[in-house]
């Protein structure tokens, strides 16, 4: 069902942004890890004590004192979170939105397929793009923490926090595609993705600091990935990721839907 | 037999564009030439028949198959030129044929090579860094080098230099004679006189009809305009000629059949300078068909 050429060529045309998003995610990560250290991890109480709101709001609050506490906190509140955030939305624009935008997608319709394949083709790169980075992101880590702290890193609670941040990706590639199979220029995809992701994340951080905001938590998605709970295998947090991946599917069939029955510029 | 079916089409795009109830058909191993003025709707008709766009009502068969649903099956054997040029920018001239090429299921690159030294493409650079005219060599090549038995194409000629076209009329002319049918778009008649054998002529949407190329040919007209060497040999001369604007020393006129005449009654005055164009669509339209429907 997925176009081979069209799947290649979005290898060929995406491959730098891969690596390049990569290359920030793993600097981050192996920066966190190496804080671990109990003198370093000292500094980064002290620090988070000094200024409790901030680190509130990036959802560094009370981090545990195990190393995969320690990440949990410091990396999958932000980095792992925002980062690919990022990379989703300029790889769903450019998936689909791009090519209606600049004409291009006519001559990918002009050949002898249905658009149904072209667009499935596009979800499926967006889906395999994100697994291989969250298959990347659990080896990666697990590596440097097997080198810096041997035998700390407890690795199945480490892979369950990461099946539910991948739940987090999937989630916003889905309202990312959809968007992007929905609008004829890609602009305005860019702006109203970008919108999405960016008020969803400020309303986390604000909902992280302090009681008053609490209840903002409540319209954000963000909130239903919570790493933490996760690793502690509580039921709600499972139930919250399972929700996440089931919405952000819908999102994606529903873009392929939509695109496939849709009138286009062309 | 029809290859290209087109039936009482409508897409309603509000404030008077769009195409309202369209039908014409294509036959077998025909050039059938699209004629009208930018915005009639010819692109609009188009992209319905590529599957672009569904129609508000009506339908449209290629090969008796449902233009929007079965885009797979029809363009196994249909080349089409997209009348905007559009290109994966980044990509350099080549690697985009050959992309093509692949999209299109291919085994290797058809007729591309022959394409390339018949229109002297040099494909080489990225397709962002081309003129016009290579970008739209770069779309022919795509159109026909699969050797498709269709061939759609919209705009064939814009961007192409006076010699590039009349390679192209060249090129079409003798796909015709290999039996290709073929539906081509223009707003310049004569672009589609040399190739076509009927014209589907479409003006604010509306079909207005579908005619022997020959029958257009012979009630084409020209305009002159003749600089006089006084106003006084102006006005005299278009005494003869009632339906002629005098502006001062000038005359303007639209002749046909009664070129002849016209010439030589000029030869009678001083004439400081003339000027011969064929009429433009719009004039055409207004002289063959009336002036009725135009808003």
């Amino acid at each position: 069902m997925i176009n081979g050429t069209l799947f290649r060529r979005e290898i060929k045309a995406n491959g730098i942004l891969f690596i390049i998003f990569l290359g920030i995610i793993t600097m981050y990560s192996v920066m966190i890890v190496m804080m671990f250290e109990p003198e370093m991890g000292d500094s980064l109480r002290a620090m988070a004590e000094s200024m409790p709101e901030i680190f509130a709001a990036f959802g560094m609050a009370d981090v545990g004192t195990t190393l995969l506490e320690f990440i949990s906190g410091y990396l999958y509140g932000m980095v792992l979170t925002i980062f690919p955030a990022v990379f989703i939305l300029v790889l769903a624009n450019r998936l689909v939105a791009r090519y209606v935008s600049d004409g291009s997608m006519a001559y990918l319709l002009a050949a002898p397929v249905k658009r149904r394949s072209i667009v499935i083709s596009q979800a499926v790169f967006l889906i395999a793009a994100l697994l291989l980075m969250a298959l990347y992101v659990v080896g990666m880590i697990c590596a440097a923490s097997a080198v810096l702290f041997p035998g700390e890193l407890e690795v199945a609670e480490f892979i369950k926090v990461n099946a539910g941040v991948f739940g987090l990706w999937i989630f916003i590639g889905g309202i990312c595609f959809l968007v992007s199979c929905i609008f004829n220029d890609s602009r305005r995809v860019a702006g109203i993705n970008a919108g999405i992701v960016i008020y969803s994340y400020l309303i986390q951080m604000v909902s992280q600091v302090g009681d008053r905001f609490e209840g903002l938590k409540y319209i954000t998605p963000f909130t239903l990935f919570n790493a933490k709970d996760l690793a502690s295998g509580k039921t709600g947090a499972w139930v919250a990721c399972a929700v996440l991946y089931g919405a952000g599917l819908i999102f994606i069939f529903s873009g392929i839907r939509i695109f496939n029955r849709r009138n286009l510029p062309l | 037999m029809n290859v290209i079916d087109i039936n009482h089409i409508t897409k309603d795009y509000g404030q008077g564009r769009g195409v309202f109830d369209v039908s014409f058909e294509v036959k077998k191993g025909e050039v059938l030439g699209f004629l009208g003025p930018n915005g009639a709707g010819k692109t609009t008709t188009i992209r319905q028949l590529m599957g672009f766009i569904k129609p508000d009502a009506g339908d449209l068969q290629i090969n008796g198959r449902d233009c929007f649903h079965d885009t797979d099956q029809i363009h196994r054997t249909l080349g089409y030129l997209p009348g905007e040029i559009a290109f994966i920018d980044t990509m350099k001239g080549l690697e985009f044929i050959r992309f093509v090429a692949s999209m299109k299921k291919m085994k290797g690159l058809g007729r591309a090579e022959e394409l390339i030294r018949m229109f002297d493409l040099q494909p080489e650079g990225k397709i962002e860094k081309m003129s016009k005219g290579m970008k739209q060599k770069i779309g022919i090549v795509c159109a026909f080098m699969q050797d498709p038995d269709i061939l759609i194409l919209d705009e064939p000629t814009s961007g192409l230099d006076p010699l590039m076209q009349n390679i192209f009329v060249d090129l079409i002319l003798a796909e015709k004679a290999r039996g290709k049918t073929i539906l081509m778009s223009s707003h310049m008649f004569e672009e589609v006189e040399k190739t076509c054998g009927r014209t589907a002529i479409i003006r604010a949407g509306k079909l207005v009809a579908v005619e022997d190329i020959e029958k257009l040919r012979r009630n084409k007209k020209k305009v002159i305009e003749i600089l006089f060497e006084t106003a006084v040999m102006a006005e005299q001369f278009g005494l003869s000629f009632p339906d002629a604007k005098i502006k001062g020393k000038t005359v303007t006129a639209v002749i046909g059949k009664e070129l002849d005449a016209f010439i030589k009654q000029a030869g009678r005055y001083t004439v400081y300078d003339i000027n011969i164009r064929s009429q433009n669509l719009e004039e055409f339209f207004m002289h063959f068909y009336g002036g009725q429907d135009h808003d």
